[in-house]
């Protein structure tokens, strides 16, 4: 509410400022004002903004350009000299960073999954299902919590005597790996990010809602349409922002907040058979002592991120328009 | 209709498990922290009985949970203390004041949105410790800082950007000068998105573990989150205390949960929407 009811007056501030006087322009009235005040006045904006543009430059931009540039050197004896494509050609070399790779993948794969589970609730909630506020509130709780605090309650859940065994057992099923079958184990993982995160992508979703001309749904109800019509053919269309917007931030938390889980749950393993680029990133950097290697693969996880960003935004926006 | 009545009513099953997933977890260790280790092994599921607080007081203690709890919270206050100034500095400059290059600089400031922290890891870790930053406070604010000031400025500025020129127009009559205009204006102004994002930034610096286990290697500078990770090599054999330790952690977040749920919902829903 505090910051989502400003919208409507967004496009005062910058038509009224077209004929606006005095503030941006103290240099006009210097005449009247003691001398001292008007240089330190007239780069006021500048000594604003500078400290924010400072660090975001020197903490974020430049280290960008450093990283990628410093990919193409060689680690350990050959520190600083170059190798060309070096350090890439033996990541793709990397049983583990194919993996790695191979569980982006996955992730695209289940990208649907983590998104229509909150699109769908998010729906009943809007549509006022009984219990709604009491459901919002439940379950966006996860969502607030770091992830290896979700990772460690989960490895006492699926620890092999843990509780969901016990369940199981009790129903006369035998115990399950979850997080030491390497065929399991990564479907897991994904499956508490998606617990973990999906309160978060269904306050979006509300949000979206919010903005949904309610005399349309009014008007595909009078004319007799079933929660599915309704869904399909005015709820989704009315949403395609959001439902992009959503797509967009699901993955990219997917590729960069689930490092506390990995490394909590797994640490890899088995057998690796849970590594996520960021995951590999970090071993390389902080355990094997190879930053240039480390370099390389955040170089093509942030083209993963850049191409997944690009490709989602156009493959939604033809399909908004076919609408 | 009458049989799609039933069926919203029938939503109510699957619904209300879920709801149910989401919070027996968390019921289920804090439990099981409050068990004796005999009670545990014996039985996992049943009720607590002997509310033993021991677990607790061994975690805060013996496995450190309670320097970690203090570092974490130097570290997150003065980070978010530092995100919302600069934050509110650069939003009213870039909504509120016409000067040279300004949409290049709030563009500058966007892009930092794009960047992920494991991008940047491995050259930011080589900065910080080329200037003696690495395992200081200060240099894990920075990193914080940097992390998350491209967020809090573009919510600033989109807030402010709501309020009407004219007010700082008046102001500036009045014979405030710019930075009068921010300290006496727009700081107090700003007020419902500064709690915001405030709550935000305290929450993702207070759950983050990538960047602090980058910036902080020595033990004695652990923040909290770092502490769940190590407990687990250390309790393996004592689940409660385990669990202990995974609840202090959780309880302060729990409880701005608990009072600020609304504050955090809009916030990330304001988040989406300015996008």
């Amino acid at each position: 509410m505090p910051i989502g009811n400003t919208q409507p007056s967004v496009r005062l501030a910058s038509a009224g400022r077209a004929g606006g006087p005095a503030v941006t322009s103290p240099a006009h009235r210097g005449g009247a004002r003691p001398r001292g005040g008007l240089g330190a006045e007239r780069y006021a904006p500048y000594i604003l903004v500078a400290p924010a543009v400072l660090i975001i430059v020197l903490l974020r931009l430049y280290p960008l350009i450093l990283g990628v540039n410093f990919s193409f050197t060689g680690d350990g004896d050959q520190n600083g000299e170059a190798v060309g494509f070096g350090n890439y050609q033996e990541l793709f070399g990397d049983q583990l960073f194919r993996t790695a790779l191979r569980n982006v993948g996955l992730l695209v794969l289940l990208l649907p999954v983590a998104v229509a589970i909150p699109g769908l609730l998010a729906t009943f909630i809007y549509l006022r299902v009984p219990g709604h506020r009491f459901y919002r509130s439940v379950y966006f709780f996860p969502a607030v919590l770091s992830p290896v605090i979700v990772g460690a309650i989960f490895n006492l859940l699926l620890a092999f005597d843990g509780p969901l065994n016990a369940v199981l057992g009790s129903f006369g099923v035998g115990a399950v790996d979850w997080l030491g079958d390497p065929d399991i184990a990564m479907f897991m993982v994904v499956g508490v990010h998606i617990w973990a995160t999906f309160g978060m992508a269904l306050v979006v979703f509300l949000a979206g809602f919010a903005t949904l001309d309610a005399a349309l749904l009014d008007a595909a109800r009078v004319d007799g349409a079933s929660l599915r019509q309704v869904v399909w053919h005015v709820i989704v269309p009315s949403l395609a922002r959001t439902i992009q917007f959503v797509f967009v931030t699901t993955m990219i938390g997917m590729l960069t907040s689930m490092f506390g889980l990995l490394f909590v749950m797994t640490s890899g393993g088995p057998e690796g058979s849970t590594y996520l680029p960021e995951y590999y990133i970090w071993i390389q950097q902080g355990q094997m002592n190879r930053p240039a290697l480390a370099s390389a693969a955040s170089t093509i996880l942030f083209v993963i991120m850049l191409v997944v960003g690009l490709l989602q935004i156009k493959l939604l926006d033809r399909s908004g328009k076919e609408d | 209709m009458r049989r799609a009545r039933l069926g919203w009513w029938l939503l109510a099953i699957p619904m209300s498990l879920l709801a149910l997933a989401t919070i027996y977890p968390l019921l289920f260790t804090a439990n099981v922290a409050l068990k004796t280790r005999r009670e545990y092994i014996l039985d996992r599921f049943s009720l607590t009985d002997s509310l033993n607080w021991a677990n607790i007081s061994t975690a805060w203690t013996s496995a450190g949970m309670g320097r970690y709890f203090v570092n974490s919270l130097v570290v997150v206050t003065l980070s978010v203390l530092l995100l919302l100034l600069l934050g509110s500095m650069a939003g009213f400059a870039l909504s509120q004041l016409r000067f040279r290059g300004s949409s290049a600089l709030f563009l500058g400031c966007l892009a930092g949105l794009f960047i992920p922290f494991q991008v940047v890891m491995v050259p930011l870790a080589r900065i910080m410790a080329d200037t003696a930053l690495i395992d200081t406070y200060p240099g894990l604010i920075l990193v914080y800082v940097a992390q998350f000031l491209p967020f809090t400025v573009f919510l600033m500025t989109s807030y402010y950007r709501g309020i009407p020129p004219e007010i700082v127009d008046a102001a500036r009559i009045d014979g405030n000068t710019v930075y009068g205009v921010y300290r006496r204006i727009m700081l107090p102004l700003g007020t419902p998105a500064l709690l915001s994002v405030g709550i935000l930034n305290t929450l993702f610096c207070w759950n983050d573990v990538l960047m602090a286990l980058v910036m902080m290697p020595s033990a004695e500078n652990r923040t909290l989150m770092i502490g769940v990770t190590s407990l687990r090599g250390q309790y393996s054999d004592n689940i409660p205390t385990f669990a202990s330790g995974v609840l202090i952690a959780a309880i302060p977040v729990l409880l701005v949960y608990l009072f600020l749920q609304r504050q955090i919902a809009d916030g990330v829903a304001a988040g989406s929407t300015k996008g």
